[in-house]
Protein backbone atom coordinates (compact mmCIF):
# COMPACT_ATOMS: atom_id res chain seq x y z
CA UNK A 1 0.00 0.00 0.00
CA UNK A 2 1.05 3.56 -0.63
CA UNK A 3 -0.10 7.07 0.14
CA UNK A 4 -1.65 8.72 -2.90
CA UNK A 5 -2.28 12.44 -3.35
CA UNK A 6 -5.10 13.36 -5.76
CA UNK A 7 -5.38 17.11 -5.92
CA UNK A 8 -7.23 16.72 -9.21
CA UNK A 9 -10.18 15.67 -7.02
CA UNK A 10 -10.17 19.01 -5.19
CA UNK A 11 -13.51 20.25 -6.57
CA UNK A 12 -15.32 16.98 -5.81
CA UNK A 13 -13.69 16.85 -2.39
CA UNK A 14 -15.01 20.36 -1.64
CA UNK A 15 -18.47 19.31 -2.81
CA UNK A 16 -18.27 16.32 -0.46
CA UNK A 17 -17.33 18.59 2.47
CA UNK A 18 -20.39 20.74 1.75
CA UNK A 19 -22.47 17.59 1.55
CA UNK A 20 -21.30 16.50 5.00
CA UNK A 21 -22.05 19.98 6.36
CA UNK A 22 -25.59 19.62 4.99
CA UNK A 23 -25.98 16.22 6.65
CA UNK A 24 -24.85 17.72 9.94
CA UNK A 25 -27.23 20.69 9.52
CA UNK A 26 -30.19 18.36 9.07
CA UNK A 27 -29.57 16.71 12.42
CA UNK A 28 -28.73 19.89 14.30
CA UNK A 29 -31.89 21.56 12.95
CA UNK A 30 -33.89 18.57 14.17
CA UNK A 31 -32.37 18.66 17.66
CA UNK A 32 -30.20 15.56 17.42
CA UNK A 33 -27.14 15.62 19.66
CA UNK A 34 -23.87 15.22 17.79
CA UNK A 35 -21.68 12.55 19.37
CA UNK A 36 -17.89 12.74 19.36
CA UNK A 37 -16.76 9.18 20.02
CA UNK A 38 -13.52 7.17 20.25
CA UNK A 39 -12.44 5.08 17.28
CA UNK A 40 -10.67 2.49 19.45
CA UNK A 41 -12.22 0.27 22.05
CA UNK A 42 -10.97 -2.44 24.45
CA UNK A 43 -14.10 -4.53 23.68
CA UNK A 44 -16.34 -5.04 20.67
CA UNK A 45 -19.73 -6.42 19.73
CA UNK A 46 -19.07 -9.82 18.09
CA UNK A 47 -20.12 -9.81 14.44
CA UNK A 48 -19.35 -12.88 12.37
CA UNK A 49 -19.48 -11.03 9.04
CA UNK A 50 -16.81 -8.46 9.95
CA UNK A 51 -13.10 -8.66 10.62
CA UNK A 52 -11.49 -6.08 12.92
CA UNK A 53 -8.21 -4.19 13.25
CA UNK A 54 -6.25 -5.03 16.38
CA UNK A 55 -3.78 -2.70 18.07
CA UNK A 56 -2.13 -2.32 21.46
CA UNK A 57 -1.82 0.41 24.06
CA UNK A 58 1.44 0.30 26.05
CA UNK A 59 2.52 2.11 29.18
CA UNK A 60 5.75 0.91 30.83
CA UNK A 61 5.17 -2.81 31.48
CA UNK A 62 1.42 -2.79 31.06
CA UNK A 63 -0.32 -3.57 27.82
CA UNK A 64 -3.90 -3.41 26.68
CA UNK A 65 -5.37 -4.76 23.44
CA UNK A 66 -7.47 -2.22 21.62
CA UNK A 67 -9.56 -2.55 18.46
CA UNK A 68 -10.52 -0.02 15.84
CA UNK A 69 -14.29 0.15 15.92
CA UNK A 70 -16.18 -1.32 12.92
CA UNK A 71 -19.20 0.74 14.06
CA UNK A 72 -19.87 3.23 16.89
CA UNK A 73 -22.97 1.30 18.00
CA UNK A 74 -21.48 -0.05 21.26
CA UNK A 75 -20.79 3.51 22.42
CA UNK A 76 -24.05 5.05 21.24
CA UNK A 77 -26.32 2.51 22.91
CA UNK A 78 -24.53 3.01 26.23
CA UNK A 79 -25.31 6.71 25.93
CA UNK A 80 -28.94 6.05 25.03
CA UNK A 81 -29.42 3.73 28.01
CA UNK A 82 -27.80 6.43 30.16
CA UNK A 83 -30.32 9.03 29.00
CA UNK A 84 -29.16 10.57 25.73
CA UNK A 85 -32.06 11.15 23.34
CA UNK A 86 -32.02 11.46 19.53
CA UNK A 87 -28.39 11.56 18.46
CA UNK A 88 -25.95 11.09 15.58
CA UNK A 89 -22.30 10.28 14.91
CA UNK A 90 -20.46 11.23 11.74
CA UNK A 91 -16.92 9.88 11.70
CA UNK A 92 -14.57 7.06 10.85
CA UNK A 93 -15.06 3.32 11.20
CA UNK A 94 -12.77 0.45 10.21
CA UNK A 95 -13.36 -3.01 8.79
CA UNK A 96 -10.44 -5.33 8.12
CA UNK A 97 -9.94 -8.09 5.58
CA UNK A 98 -11.62 -6.10 2.84
CA UNK A 99 -10.25 -4.93 -0.48
CA UNK A 100 -10.47 -1.36 -1.65
CA UNK A 101 -12.90 -0.97 -4.53
CA UNK A 102 -15.28 1.49 -6.17
CA UNK A 103 -17.66 1.61 -3.22
CA UNK A 104 -15.53 0.13 -0.52
CA UNK A 105 -12.58 0.86 1.72
CA UNK A 106 -11.34 -0.68 4.96
CA UNK A 107 -11.42 2.80 6.50
CA UNK A 108 -14.66 4.64 5.86
CA UNK A 109 -16.93 7.40 7.11
CA UNK A 110 -20.07 6.28 8.82
CA UNK A 111 -23.19 8.19 9.79
CA UNK A 112 -25.15 6.57 12.56
CA UNK A 113 -28.28 8.18 13.89
CA UNK A 114 -30.88 7.08 16.38
CA UNK A 115 -34.42 8.23 17.07
CA UNK A 116 -36.12 7.34 20.33
CA UNK A 117 -39.67 5.94 20.36
CA UNK A 118 -40.07 4.98 16.69
CA UNK A 119 -39.96 1.62 14.92
CA UNK A 120 -38.05 0.90 11.71
CA UNK A 121 -40.95 1.71 9.38
CA UNK A 122 -41.62 5.08 11.09
CA UNK A 123 -37.88 5.65 11.02
CA UNK A 124 -37.79 5.26 7.23
CA UNK A 125 -39.81 8.51 7.07
CA UNK A 126 -36.94 10.32 8.79
CA UNK A 127 -34.48 8.81 6.31
CA UNK A 128 -36.70 10.14 3.52
CA UNK A 129 -36.73 13.59 5.17
CA UNK A 130 -32.92 13.53 5.27
CA UNK A 131 -32.75 12.66 1.56
CA UNK A 132 -35.28 15.39 0.75
CA UNK A 133 -33.29 17.93 2.79
CA UNK A 134 -30.07 17.01 0.95
CA UNK A 135 -31.79 17.11 -2.44
CA UNK A 136 -33.23 20.54 -1.64
CA UNK A 137 -29.87 21.84 -0.41
CA UNK A 138 -27.92 20.59 -3.43
CA UNK A 139 -30.47 20.58 -6.24
CA UNK A 140 -33.14 23.03 -4.93
CA UNK A 141 -35.59 20.28 -5.70
CA UNK A 142 -36.91 16.85 -4.69
CA UNK A 143 -35.37 15.48 -7.83
CA UNK A 144 -31.65 14.96 -8.39
CA UNK A 145 -29.59 13.71 -11.32
CA UNK A 146 -27.07 10.92 -10.76
CA UNK A 147 -24.98 9.63 -13.68
CA UNK A 148 -27.58 11.02 -16.12
CA UNK A 149 -30.48 9.37 -14.31
CA UNK A 150 -33.18 11.23 -12.45
CA UNK A 151 -33.92 10.21 -8.88
CA UNK A 152 -37.03 11.55 -7.20
CA UNK A 153 -37.23 11.72 -3.42
CA UNK A 154 -41.00 12.26 -3.11
CA UNK A 155 -41.40 8.87 -1.39
CA UNK A 156 -39.48 5.67 -0.84
CA UNK A 157 -40.15 2.52 -2.82
CA UNK A 158 -40.75 -0.28 -0.30
CA UNK A 159 -40.41 -4.01 -0.84
CA UNK A 160 -40.11 -6.92 1.59
CA UNK A 161 -37.16 -9.29 1.29
CA UNK A 162 -39.65 -12.11 0.57
CA UNK A 163 -41.30 -10.18 -2.29
CA UNK A 164 -37.91 -9.19 -3.72
CA UNK A 165 -36.65 -12.81 -3.76
CA UNK A 166 -39.88 -13.88 -5.41
CA UNK A 167 -39.79 -11.09 -7.99
CA UNK A 168 -36.10 -11.10 -8.91
CA UNK A 169 -34.84 -14.60 -8.07
CA UNK A 170 -37.96 -16.75 -8.50
CA UNK A 171 -37.67 -18.03 -4.93
CA UNK A 172 -40.93 -18.17 -2.99
CA UNK A 173 -41.20 -17.56 0.75
CA UNK A 174 -41.60 -21.28 1.56
CA UNK A 175 -38.15 -21.83 0.12
CA UNK A 176 -36.68 -18.56 1.37
CA UNK A 177 -37.22 -19.17 5.08
CA UNK A 178 -36.52 -22.92 5.12
CA UNK A 179 -32.78 -23.55 5.22
CA UNK A 180 -32.95 -27.02 3.64
CA UNK A 181 -35.33 -26.01 0.85
CA UNK A 182 -33.30 -22.87 0.20
CA UNK A 183 -30.07 -24.82 -0.28
CA UNK A 184 -31.88 -27.23 -2.64
CA UNK A 185 -33.20 -24.30 -4.63
CA UNK A 186 -29.71 -22.75 -4.77
CA UNK A 187 -28.23 -26.03 -6.04
CA UNK A 188 -30.93 -26.24 -8.72
CA UNK A 189 -29.87 -22.72 -9.78
CA UNK A 190 -26.32 -24.10 -10.17
CA UNK A 191 -24.81 -22.29 -7.19
CA UNK A 192 -21.94 -24.07 -5.47
CA UNK A 193 -23.58 -25.34 -2.25
CA UNK A 194 -21.17 -28.04 -1.16
CA UNK A 195 -19.51 -26.94 2.09
CA UNK A 196 -21.59 -23.76 2.36
CA UNK A 197 -24.51 -22.89 4.60
CA UNK A 198 -27.76 -20.96 4.34
CA UNK A 199 -26.17 -17.61 5.20
CA UNK A 200 -23.45 -18.06 2.55
CA UNK A 201 -25.89 -18.94 -0.23
CA UNK A 202 -28.48 -16.39 0.82
CA UNK A 203 -25.83 -13.64 0.67
CA UNK A 204 -24.64 -14.81 -2.74
CA UNK A 205 -28.11 -15.00 -4.33
CA UNK A 206 -29.09 -11.69 -2.75
CA UNK A 207 -25.99 -10.02 -4.25
CA UNK A 208 -26.27 -11.79 -7.61
CA UNK A 209 -29.99 -11.64 -8.32
CA UNK A 210 -31.78 -9.26 -5.96
CA UNK A 211 -29.52 -6.34 -5.11
CA UNK A 212 -28.75 -5.13 -8.66
CA UNK A 213 -32.48 -4.34 -9.04
CA UNK A 214 -32.89 -2.26 -5.90
CA UNK A 215 -33.31 1.51 -6.08
CA UNK A 216 -33.35 1.34 -9.88
CA UNK A 217 -36.83 2.74 -10.56
CA UNK A 218 -35.95 6.40 -10.16
CA UNK A 219 -36.58 6.33 -6.40
CA UNK A 220 -34.65 5.22 -3.35
CA UNK A 221 -35.78 1.78 -2.16
CA UNK A 222 -35.99 0.22 1.26
CA UNK A 223 -35.96 -3.56 1.38
CA UNK A 224 -37.22 -4.80 4.75
CA UNK A 225 -37.93 -7.79 7.00
CA UNK A 226 -34.72 -9.79 6.63
CA UNK A 227 -34.57 -13.47 7.62
CA UNK A 228 -33.96 -13.88 11.34
CA UNK A 229 -30.46 -15.25 10.57
CA UNK A 230 -29.58 -11.67 9.58
CA UNK A 231 -31.21 -10.04 12.61
CA UNK A 232 -27.91 -8.91 14.16
CA UNK A 233 -29.04 -6.21 16.62
CA UNK A 234 -32.57 -5.93 15.27
CA UNK A 235 -35.84 -6.92 16.96
CA UNK A 236 -37.51 -10.08 15.72
CA UNK A 237 -40.93 -9.79 14.06
CA UNK A 238 -43.96 -11.64 15.45
CA UNK A 239 -43.82 -14.12 12.52
CA UNK A 240 -40.71 -15.66 14.13
CA UNK A 241 -38.85 -15.85 10.83
CA UNK A 242 -37.96 -12.23 10.04
CA UNK A 243 -36.35 -9.28 11.81
CA UNK A 244 -37.19 -5.57 11.87
CA UNK A 245 -34.34 -4.55 9.63
CA UNK A 246 -34.28 -2.55 6.41
CA UNK A 247 -31.59 -1.56 3.98
CA UNK A 248 -31.63 1.54 1.85
CA UNK A 249 -30.62 1.39 -1.83
CA UNK A 250 -30.15 4.04 -4.46
CA UNK A 251 -29.25 2.96 -8.00
CA UNK A 252 -28.30 -0.57 -6.89
CA UNK A 253 -25.89 0.79 -4.25
CA UNK A 254 -26.44 -0.22 -0.64
CA UNK A 255 -26.46 3.04 1.29
CA UNK A 256 -27.57 2.12 4.80
CA UNK A 257 -28.82 -0.44 7.22
CA UNK A 258 -31.53 0.17 9.84
CA UNK A 259 -32.81 -1.78 12.82
CA UNK A 260 -35.69 -1.48 15.20
CA UNK A 261 -33.13 -1.89 17.94
CA UNK A 262 -33.23 -5.03 20.00
CA UNK A 263 -33.87 -4.15 23.64
CA UNK A 264 -34.20 -7.70 25.01
CA UNK A 265 -30.87 -8.44 26.66
CA UNK A 266 -31.46 -12.21 26.77
CA UNK A 267 -31.97 -12.53 23.02
CA UNK A 268 -28.98 -10.24 22.44
CA UNK A 269 -26.80 -12.39 24.69
CA UNK A 270 -27.75 -15.52 22.73
CA UNK A 271 -26.91 -13.80 19.46
CA UNK A 272 -23.56 -12.63 20.88
CA UNK A 273 -22.68 -16.22 21.81
CA UNK A 274 -23.64 -17.46 18.35
CA UNK A 275 -21.74 -14.71 16.52
CA UNK A 276 -18.68 -15.25 18.68
CA UNK A 277 -18.83 -18.99 17.93
CA UNK A 278 -19.02 -18.27 14.20
CA UNK A 279 -16.08 -15.87 14.43
CA UNK A 280 -14.04 -18.64 16.02
CA UNK A 281 -15.03 -21.19 13.35
CA UNK A 282 -14.11 -18.84 10.52
CA UNK A 283 -10.71 -18.06 12.09
CA UNK A 284 -11.36 -14.37 12.78
CA UNK A 285 -9.43 -12.33 15.37
CA UNK A 286 -10.63 -13.21 18.86
CA UNK A 287 -11.36 -9.84 20.38
CA UNK A 288 -12.67 -9.09 23.84
CA UNK A 289 -16.47 -9.35 23.85
CA UNK A 290 -18.42 -6.35 25.09
CA UNK A 291 -20.33 -8.18 27.81
CA UNK A 292 -21.02 -4.88 29.55
CA UNK A 293 -23.17 -4.02 26.53
CA UNK A 294 -25.58 -6.75 27.66
CA UNK A 295 -25.63 -5.26 31.19
CA UNK A 296 -26.56 -1.90 29.69
CA UNK A 297 -29.46 -3.49 27.77
CA UNK A 298 -30.50 -5.21 31.00
CA UNK A 299 -30.84 -1.82 32.67
CA UNK A 300 -33.47 -1.06 30.02
CA UNK A 301 -32.98 0.59 26.66
CA UNK A 302 -35.86 2.75 25.42
CA UNK A 303 -37.44 1.53 22.21
CA UNK A 304 -35.66 3.22 19.34
CA UNK A 305 -34.44 2.75 15.80
CA UNK A 306 -31.09 3.53 14.28
CA UNK A 307 -29.36 3.42 10.95
CA UNK A 308 -25.76 3.18 9.77
CA UNK A 309 -25.11 4.95 6.47
CA UNK A 310 -21.92 4.81 4.44
CA UNK A 311 -21.62 8.54 4.03
CA UNK A 312 -19.14 8.30 1.15
CA UNK A 313 -21.61 6.12 -0.74
CA UNK A 314 -24.42 8.58 -0.15
CA UNK A 315 -21.92 11.30 -1.12
CA UNK A 316 -21.41 9.53 -4.46
CA UNK A 317 -25.07 10.05 -5.25
CA UNK A 318 -25.24 13.73 -4.27
CA UNK A 319 -21.81 14.67 -5.71
CA UNK A 320 -22.50 12.62 -8.87
CA UNK A 321 -19.36 10.46 -8.66
CA UNK A 322 -18.84 6.85 -9.63
CA UNK A 323 -16.04 5.94 -7.23
CA UNK A 324 -15.56 6.92 -3.58
CA UNK A 325 -11.89 7.69 -4.37
CA UNK A 326 -13.08 10.68 -6.37
CA UNK A 327 -14.19 12.27 -3.08
CA UNK A 328 -10.69 12.14 -1.59
CA UNK A 329 -7.56 14.24 -2.16
CA UNK A 330 -5.36 11.85 -0.20
CA UNK A 331 -5.89 8.16 0.10
CA UNK A 332 -4.15 4.89 0.98
CA UNK A 333 -4.45 1.81 -1.18
CA UNK B 1 -5.53 -25.62 -9.93
CA UNK B 2 -8.13 -23.93 -7.80
CA UNK B 3 -8.10 -20.52 -6.12
CA UNK B 4 -10.42 -18.80 -3.66
CA UNK B 5 -12.75 -16.45 -5.52
CA UNK B 6 -11.57 -13.63 -3.26
CA UNK B 7 -8.12 -13.97 -4.86
CA UNK B 8 -9.27 -13.92 -8.49
CA UNK B 9 -7.44 -11.41 -10.64
CA UNK B 10 -8.30 -9.61 -13.80
CA UNK B 11 -6.99 -11.46 -16.86
CA UNK B 12 -7.10 -14.93 -15.27
CA UNK B 13 -8.89 -17.78 -17.01
CA UNK B 14 -11.35 -19.86 -15.03
CA UNK B 15 -13.61 -22.80 -15.60
CA UNK B 16 -17.19 -22.01 -14.66
CA UNK B 17 -20.10 -24.40 -15.27
CA UNK B 18 -18.02 -26.35 -17.78
CA UNK B 19 -16.91 -23.41 -19.91
CA UNK B 20 -13.79 -21.26 -19.97
CA UNK B 21 -14.09 -17.61 -18.99
CA UNK B 22 -11.59 -14.80 -18.69
CA UNK B 23 -11.96 -12.52 -15.66
CA UNK B 24 -12.55 -8.95 -16.87
CA UNK B 25 -13.27 -7.19 -13.61
CA UNK B 26 -13.33 -8.02 -9.91
CA UNK B 27 -14.85 -6.16 -7.00
CA UNK B 28 -14.61 -7.41 -3.45
CA UNK B 29 -17.83 -6.91 -1.60
CA UNK B 30 -18.56 -7.33 2.06
CA UNK B 31 -22.23 -6.66 2.72
CA UNK B 32 -21.72 -6.42 6.50
CA UNK B 33 -24.14 -9.32 6.90
CA UNK B 34 -23.36 -12.90 6.06
CA UNK B 35 -20.41 -13.86 3.89
CA UNK B 36 -17.98 -11.69 1.97
CA UNK B 37 -18.44 -11.89 -1.78
CA UNK B 38 -16.48 -11.32 -4.95
CA UNK B 39 -18.33 -9.58 -7.76
CA UNK B 40 -16.87 -10.34 -11.17
CA UNK B 41 -17.42 -9.65 -14.81
CA UNK B 42 -16.34 -12.73 -16.76
CA UNK B 43 -16.17 -13.31 -20.50
CA UNK B 44 -16.90 -16.61 -22.16
CA UNK B 45 -13.93 -17.38 -24.45
CA UNK B 46 -16.12 -19.35 -26.89
CA UNK B 47 -19.03 -16.97 -27.28
CA UNK B 48 -17.34 -13.70 -26.27
CA UNK B 49 -20.38 -12.94 -24.10
CA UNK B 50 -19.82 -11.31 -20.73
CA UNK B 51 -21.57 -12.25 -17.55
CA UNK B 52 -21.83 -10.56 -14.15
CA UNK B 53 -21.39 -13.18 -11.49
CA UNK B 54 -21.03 -12.93 -7.72
CA UNK B 55 -18.97 -15.65 -6.05
CA UNK B 56 -18.68 -16.35 -2.35
CA UNK B 57 -15.22 -14.99 -1.55
CA UNK B 58 -14.10 -18.33 -0.08
CA UNK B 59 -15.57 -20.47 -2.85
CA UNK B 60 -12.94 -22.47 -4.77
CA UNK B 61 -12.76 -21.68 -8.46
CA UNK B 62 -10.97 -23.88 -11.00
CA UNK B 63 -8.41 -21.88 -12.93
CA UNK B 64 -7.43 -22.88 -16.45
CA UNK B 65 -3.75 -23.26 -17.24
CA UNK B 66 -2.76 -21.18 -20.22
CA UNK B 67 0.59 -20.59 -21.89
CA UNK B 68 1.40 -17.20 -23.31
CA UNK B 69 3.19 -17.44 -26.63
CA UNK B 70 4.86 -14.52 -28.35
CA UNK B 71 3.25 -14.09 -31.77
CA UNK B 72 3.23 -11.63 -34.60
CA UNK B 73 -0.01 -9.81 -35.35
CA UNK B 74 -0.67 -10.24 -39.08
CA UNK B 75 -4.06 -8.67 -39.85
CA UNK B 76 -7.70 -8.76 -38.93
CA UNK B 77 -10.81 -9.69 -40.87
CA UNK B 78 -14.41 -9.01 -39.93
CA UNK B 79 -14.46 -11.64 -37.19
CA UNK B 80 -10.92 -12.49 -36.12
CA UNK B 81 -7.44 -11.15 -35.55
CA UNK B 82 -4.81 -13.40 -37.10
CA UNK B 83 -1.54 -14.10 -35.28
CA UNK B 84 1.50 -16.17 -36.22
CA UNK B 85 3.67 -18.17 -33.85
CA UNK B 86 7.15 -17.16 -34.99
CA UNK B 87 8.70 -20.43 -33.83
CA UNK B 88 6.67 -22.78 -36.00
CA UNK B 89 4.80 -20.34 -38.30
CA UNK B 90 1.41 -21.71 -37.19
CA UNK B 91 -1.38 -19.20 -37.54
CA UNK B 92 -4.02 -18.60 -34.90
CA UNK B 93 -7.34 -16.78 -35.08
CA UNK B 94 -8.52 -14.85 -32.03
CA UNK B 95 -12.13 -13.63 -32.18
CA UNK B 96 -12.38 -9.83 -32.21
CA UNK B 97 -15.26 -10.07 -29.72
CA UNK B 98 -12.85 -11.59 -27.25
CA UNK B 99 -10.11 -9.01 -27.73
CA UNK B 100 -12.47 -6.05 -27.49
CA UNK B 101 -11.75 -2.42 -28.40
CA UNK B 102 -8.05 -2.75 -27.67
CA UNK B 103 -7.56 -4.38 -31.12
CA UNK B 104 -7.87 -0.96 -32.74
CA UNK B 105 -4.41 -0.13 -31.35
CA UNK B 106 -2.69 -3.24 -32.77
CA UNK B 107 -0.26 -2.51 -35.57
CA UNK B 108 0.31 -5.16 -38.20
CA UNK B 109 3.70 -6.82 -37.83
CA UNK B 110 4.02 -6.10 -34.07
CA UNK B 111 4.61 -8.95 -31.68
CA UNK B 112 2.53 -9.58 -28.59
CA UNK B 113 1.56 -12.46 -26.33
CA UNK B 114 -1.38 -14.73 -27.08
CA UNK B 115 -2.88 -16.95 -24.38
CA UNK B 116 -3.20 -20.51 -25.61
CA UNK B 117 -5.01 -23.45 -23.99
CA UNK B 118 -5.00 -26.92 -25.62
CA UNK B 119 -3.58 -25.32 -28.78
CA UNK B 120 -6.61 -23.00 -28.89
CA UNK B 121 -5.93 -19.25 -28.69
CA UNK B 122 -8.12 -17.71 -25.98
CA UNK B 123 -7.17 -14.04 -26.01
CA UNK B 124 -4.35 -11.58 -26.46
CA UNK B 125 -2.45 -10.02 -23.59
CA UNK B 126 -2.53 -6.39 -24.67
CA UNK B 127 0.82 -4.56 -24.52
CA UNK B 128 1.14 -2.08 -21.64
CA UNK B 129 1.74 0.68 -24.17
CA UNK B 130 1.77 1.04 -27.94
CA UNK B 131 3.65 3.54 -30.07
CA UNK B 132 1.65 4.81 -33.04
CA UNK B 133 1.89 7.54 -35.64
CA UNK B 134 -0.72 10.31 -35.84
CA UNK B 135 -2.07 10.29 -39.40
CA UNK B 136 -4.37 13.24 -38.91
CA UNK B 137 -5.19 15.86 -36.34
CA UNK B 138 -6.42 19.43 -36.70
CA UNK B 139 -4.04 22.24 -35.93
CA UNK B 140 -4.97 23.77 -32.59
CA UNK B 141 -6.64 27.17 -32.78
CA UNK B 142 -4.37 29.91 -31.50
CA UNK B 143 -5.30 31.39 -28.19
CA UNK B 144 -6.84 28.16 -26.96
CA UNK B 145 -5.28 28.10 -23.52
CA UNK B 146 -7.73 26.01 -21.53
CA UNK B 147 -5.70 23.73 -19.27
CA UNK B 148 -5.98 20.05 -20.11
CA UNK B 149 -7.76 20.82 -23.39
CA UNK B 150 -7.70 17.90 -25.81
CA UNK B 151 -8.44 17.30 -29.49
CA UNK B 152 -9.11 14.22 -31.56
CA UNK B 153 -6.32 12.50 -33.50
CA UNK B 154 -6.50 9.61 -35.95
CA UNK B 155 -3.74 7.02 -35.67
CA UNK B 156 -2.14 4.80 -38.29
CA UNK B 157 -4.28 1.85 -37.19
CA UNK B 158 -7.44 3.90 -37.77
CA UNK B 159 -8.13 4.31 -34.04
CA UNK B 160 -9.17 7.74 -32.79
CA UNK B 161 -7.88 9.09 -29.49
CA UNK B 162 -7.85 12.37 -27.59
CA UNK B 163 -4.45 14.08 -27.49
CA UNK B 164 -3.07 17.36 -26.11
CA UNK B 165 -3.35 20.38 -28.42
CA UNK B 166 0.41 20.52 -29.16
CA UNK B 167 0.44 17.16 -30.99
CA UNK B 168 0.79 17.50 -34.78
CA UNK B 169 0.07 15.21 -37.72
CA UNK B 170 3.04 12.92 -38.39
CA UNK B 171 4.18 12.74 -34.76
CA UNK B 172 4.57 9.41 -32.98
CA UNK B 173 2.80 9.05 -29.66
CA UNK B 174 2.40 6.50 -26.88
CA UNK B 175 -1.05 5.17 -26.00
CA UNK B 176 -2.27 2.96 -23.18
CA UNK B 177 -4.26 0.48 -25.30
CA UNK B 178 -6.48 -0.69 -22.44
CA UNK B 179 -7.86 2.77 -21.74
CA UNK B 180 -7.15 4.42 -25.09
CA UNK B 181 -5.50 7.28 -23.21
CA UNK B 182 -2.61 9.36 -24.47
CA UNK B 183 0.51 8.64 -22.40
CA UNK B 184 3.15 10.85 -24.03
CA UNK B 185 5.23 11.63 -27.08
CA UNK B 186 7.56 8.89 -28.32
CA UNK B 187 11.24 9.77 -28.45
CA UNK B 188 12.15 10.05 -32.07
Amino acid sequence: MKIHVHLDNLEKYKAFLKFKDAVRSFFLLNNYLELDLPIVSPVLIPESGLEVFETEYKYKQSKQNLYLTPSPELFIKRLIVSGVNDCFYLGKSFRNDELVSRKHSFEFQILEFYKIGVDYIQFSEIVLQLLQFLAKTFFKNQEIVYQNKKILFDKLEQITVADAFHKYAGINSDELFDEVKFLEKAASKKYQTNGFNYVDLWSQIYAQEVEPNLGKNGRATIIYDFPIQFASLAQPNEDGQTAKRFELYIEGIEIGNCFSELTDYKIQKNRFDKEQQERKISGKIEHQIDSEFISYLEKGMPSCSGIAIGIERLGLIFCNCDNINELKILDIY
Amino acid sequence: MAVQAGNLKKGEFISYQGEIYQVQKTEFYSPGKGSALMRTKIKNVSSGKTLDYTFKSNEMIETVEVTSIEMQYLYKDSANAIFMDQQNFNQYEVPLEMIGDVVSFFKEGETMYVYVHDDKPLNVRPPVSVTLKVTHTDTAAKGDTVTNAKKEAELETGAKVMVPLFIKTGETIIINPETGEYAGRANS
